[in-house]
């Protein structure tokens, strides 16, 4: 843990009253967001209904200007205790509230419930999203359970998405992080996961706190972390994927730079660990495996492809300086085809993202930009994954996946033979 | 010392709860009796106790403890007669204690000769004294109270070829208060026993009195015109005594027995004890908090009775499932130790001879709202002994001195009505009160000073309550007033040390005194007052303006 606590006295004094704790649940919240009371209610009754005799604590680490709209916060120290429904508690069920004058990171989110877990020997804590509508009692219990009952360190959450939903996990983060951390965690980005105190602990006393990659997205490198270190994890079935909110999506652009170059990052970080050669330790899997749905989807495989024959082309002399030439010519190659005779390789995506892992660590160019740079060759394996898949079933599409994450496992030699190499980096 | 002249003397008072035959054996007969008791008064005295309430000392059949009542008016044989009794009733007034008995309205034993009446034919003129039916099917889906023992409210009564009703053990017929002579005959009951001094009654098993189609047959508005009746009959002929009522019922239900200040004076507030228990356990305030959350007003005359254990289990009637299952898990694990719906264990094992958690407990229960009743033996920090049937573990004989018998009876041992308690932890050679007496840091002598602080402020019987509910959700704090007297009680609850910031503002400028030592705190300000309390510690203060 860093030597200088990153908690406020306000906060220390609010976590002093509450005092050692079985569960701690996390949660990020803007100050306006009535969101977050929803959030709140739901931990309250899944504590009441699933950890009855437990000491539990929500962690509200909150920011942004009020604008007149606080939540309904009533306690003057801070740490209140809930009203209703009191007659199946037991216990006094505390929520301290971690004030920042802007939303703080996810990261600096993070640090704070942990730093706040670590003080209160929390055994078994949650991150949640303030965001998500559909939060329940039975899916946090669902996240928290394997911690406090089961001893794991690290629960992923699992989903049921559209065979068409996810592809960025299911093509890319998914089967590289497996065949290079030997993590079977499918769900490796996600806003809600859970942890244990000794976890942690062992991620505070880590120095990477002020890594920008850490403050966007510090779940992935909190999982491989976990599982380089021998930490025990698994993942969780929850049902339906939680949808954040209301309005447009997020940016591609935005979520490769917030997974893809966090897996990167993760990469060039742990690279002691993936250089090594391990076998894969499956990750125990509670309730149902992954399971994909089909029916209607809204997108538009034509769109996909012209952005990705535009991206390719525009962004000729960059895939250049990132990618081996022979794998350059092989993607100019099928840039070439037709629409209809269009397929992007496995075999080639593996070897593309490996050239990108690889150039990424030899910081051939700007970081960012080269991430979104991957971003038009990702559309051009989603298209081909369209137009090969759309009739396949989930048993299918489960072998597809277990083909692909072969793949990487096969041509890891070559990512690790370029990741060792060392290179001239072109002006 | 006479008796102090106050019709509200219930308030005030600190109510230790004796079975005679428990108490002392006079005789040698393996029997407590009230010569004995009254050899012992002394010793009640000097503990501070201001109310002794007795457990039914009648002639019984003992199939219940005595609550199976063969003969109101009388002694059971093996506790004296009628003149030990007005001897020891004269012998505690005279030290300034007032004496309880219980009265027995709901049932009496099947060998009372009114339902060996009652039960010879169907003509008889006391058949009508109880509540009789063709049919086992009327009052359907009443509650069984002794779900271990009994499977219907009726029993079959093979002499009159009728079933009768009871809502307790099948040999105790409930009595038919629609009968109004039933009534008159227990009036002339309790005038028995006002006319001899005594002080006040306890009323058994208060809510069932009266039977209707329909309902639960309990808390009915018949029930409480009956209790207004005797309420108003005693007013009028003897002021000044006091009725107390059983009703193990959540306080909502219970507050209807204060009427208007014209049924019942008191009653015991039966949904706080396990949650004393709880809240230790859980380390939480949450349970305590909450029943006095559902704790309505009562009348100005009225008064709740309070208590920690007593003879009957530790009952968890008035808690839900969830609790329930805590309670069993954290206080008897071993299921020897449960019985009906409760725990048949005393205080001390409770808290594993932990003394913090003693004095913690009493600590709450002197200082709470209510008048005490402090249960015989737990004052030395008596055992039980689970393994003798029914509750009579916790019904063993007091534990008087180190020789044999624990120096309860000069008998054979093979004679005493219990065997008493002789593990190497509570047995009586470990445990009594002749080596507490001598140990300047004895339970004994600790109960005795915090029994003589509560009896020198008015405050702890009559005040008013507010609890500070500070952020240390371990900590339970609560300011009591009355007139001038102001106190602070701030709790720990938990088993490590604490510290908490009490809000006092609205006492700003005064002194808190520590009570039992008498030292000065600093004075409050505006700024939150800082306490640290190590492992169950508890502070009383006396807050004064100086």
């Amino acid at each position: 843990m860093a030597e200088d606590t990153i908690l406020a006295d306000d906060l220390i004094r609010q976590l002093i009253s509450v005092g050692e704790v079985d569960l701690l649940v996390g949660i990020s919240s803007h100050s306006n967001a009535n969101s977050a009371n929803h959030a709140f209610h739901a931990i309250e009754l899944s504590f009441q209904k699933n950890f009855t005799r437990q000491r539990a604590v929500i962690v509200n680490v909150r920011g942004g200007d009020t604008g007149g709209s606080e939540v309904a916060e009533t306690s003057d120290a801070g740490a209140e205790e809930m009203s209703a429904p009191s007659a199946r508690s037991l216990r006094t069920v505390h929520r301290v509230t971690a004030d920042f004058s802007v939303l703080p990171s996810p990261g600096l989110a993070l640090r704070t419930v942990m730093t706040a877990a670590d003080l209160l020997r929390a055994r078994a804590c949650a991150m949640l999203s303030s965001g998500t509508s559909d939060l329940t009692p039975d899916r946090i219990a669902n996240l928290l359970a394997p911690v406090f009952r089961e001893k794991f360190d690290f629960v992923a959450p699992l989903y049921s998405r559209h065979k068409f939903q996810g592809l960025l996990a299911r093509n890319l983060l998914y089967p590289m992080s497996r065949a290079l951390f030997c993590c079977g965690i499918r769900e490796l980005y996600s806003d809600e996961w859970a942890f244990s105190g000794r976890l942690a602990a062992d991620c505070l006393s880590q120095d990477v706190w002020h890594e920008e990659s850490i403050q966007t997205r510090p779940e992935a490198w909190m999982a491989i972390s976990a599982i380089s270190n021998e930490f025990r994890c698994c993942q969780v079935f929850l049902g339906q994927r939680l949808q954040s909110g209301t309005g447009p999506g997020p940016d591609i652009v935005e979520v490769f730079r917030h997974t893809v170059g966090n897996l990167f990052w993760c990469m060039e970080s742990r690279q002691s660990t993936w250089l090594e050669s391990k076998t894969l330790e499956s990750v125990q899997t509670i309730g149902p495996e992954h399971e994909l749905t089909s029916g209607k989807t809204d997108l538009d495989p034509h769109r996909i492809f012209e952005m990705f024959r535009n991206g390719v082309a525009e962004l000729g002399p960059i895939l250049s300086t990132i990618l081996d030439p022979e794998t350059h010519a092989e993607i100019n190659n099928i840039v070439a085809c037709e629409e209809s005779a269009f397929r992007f390789r496995t075999d080639l995506w593996v070897r593309t993202l490996y050239d990108f892992a690889a150039s990424y660590h030899h910081s051939v160019m700007n970081r960012d930009h080269l991430v979104q740079a991957l971003v038009p060759l990702y559309r051009g394996m989603t298209y081909s994954f369209l137009m090969e898949h759309a009739d396949s079933s989930a048993t299918e599409l489960e072998a597809v996946n277990e083909s692909l994450c072969a793949e990487f496992e096969r041509q890891k030699p070559y990512l690790m033979e370029k990741w060792k190499a060392k290179i001239e980096v072109k002006s | 010392m006479a008796l102090q002249k106050d019709n509200l003397w219930y308030k005030d008072a600190i109510i230790y709860q004796l079975h005679v035959r428990t108490f002392c054996d006079s005789n040698a007969d393996g029997v407590g009796d009230f010569p004995g008791l009254t050899q012992r008064l002394d010793y009640l005295k000097d503990l501070g106790i201001t109310a002794i309430w007795l457990l039914p000392f009648f002639p019984s059949p003992l199939r219940d403890d005595g609550y199976d009542i063969a003969d109101y008016t009388c002694v059971h044989a093996s506790y004296g007669s009628l003149e030990d009794f007005k001897t020891f009733l004269e012998a505690a007034h005279v030290r300034g204690m007032r004496i309880i008995i219980e009265m027995v309205l709901n049932h009496t034993s099947d060998q009372h000769p009114w339902f060996k009446e009652a039960r010879s034919s169907r003509e008889n003129p006391k058949r009508d004294w109880y509540v009789w039916s063709q049919t086992d099917l009327r009052y359907e889906g009443v509650p069984i109270i002794f779900v271990d023992t009994e499977t219907s409210n009726w029993a079959w009564d093979p002499v009159s070829k009728s079933y009768y009703w009871h809502r307790f053990f099948s040999h105790q017929p409930d009595l038919n208060f629609d009968n109004p002579e039933v009534l008159e005959a227990l009036w002339g009951i309790m005038r028995f026993w006002l006319d001899l001094g005594i002080d006040g009654f306890r009323f058994d098993a208060v809510p069932y009195l009266v039977e209707r189609e329909g309902t639960a047959c309990e808390n009915l508005p018949e029930t409480h015109a009956i209790i207004r009746d005797l309420r108003k009959r005693l007013d009028l002929a003897y002021p000044g005594k006091m009725l107390l009522a059983e009703a193990n019922n959540w306080p909502v239900n219970v507050r209807a027995y204060f009427g208007n200040g014209d049924e019942f004076h008191t009653a015991f507030h039966f949904p706080l004890m396990p949650r004393m228990f709880m809240s230790v356990k859980l380390e939480d305030r949450k349970p305590i908090i909450d029943i006095f959350d559902q704790t309505p007003e009562i009348p100005d005359n009225c008064q709740w009775c309070i208590f920690l254990r007593n003879h009957d289990e530790l009952t968890l009637e008035m808690v839900t499932d969830i609790e329930r299952d805590y309670m069993y898990d954290e206080y008897a694990v071993d299921k020897t130790m449960r019985i009906n719906r409760g725990i048949r264990r005393r205080l001390a094992p409770m808290m594993d001879n932990d003394r913090r958690r003693i004095e913690l407990l009493n600590g709450l229960l002197m200082s709470m709202p209510g008048t005490p009743i402090v249960y015989y033996g737990d004052e030395i920090g008596m055992g039980d002994n689970i393994y003798l049937g029914d509750r009579n573990g916790v019904r063993t004989p007091m534990q008087w001195d180190g020789d044999a018998n624990a120096g309860f009876s000069a008998a054979d041992p093979e004679r005493l009505y219990s065997p008493v308690i002789s593990n190497a932890v509570y047995g009586y050679q470990a445990i009594n009160v002749e080596s507490q007496k001598r140990s300047e840091h004895s339970l004994l002598r600790w109960m005795k000073s915090l029994i003589k602080l509560r009896n020198s402020f008015q405050v702890f019987g009559r005040g008013s309550i507010l609890f500070l509910k500070p952020a240390n959700h371990r900590v339970l704090a609560y300011v009591r007033q009355f007139g001038e007297e102001t106190v602070l009680i701030v709790n720990n609850l938990s088993s490590s040390a604490q510290a908490v910031e009490l809000d006092m503002r609205r006492f700003k400028g005064y002194i808190p005194i520590e009570m039992f030592g008498r030292n000065l705190f600093p004075r409050f300000g505006e700024a939150p007052y800082l306490l640290t309390l190590g492992p169950y510690q508890f502070y009383w203060f006396q807050l004064r303006r100086i």
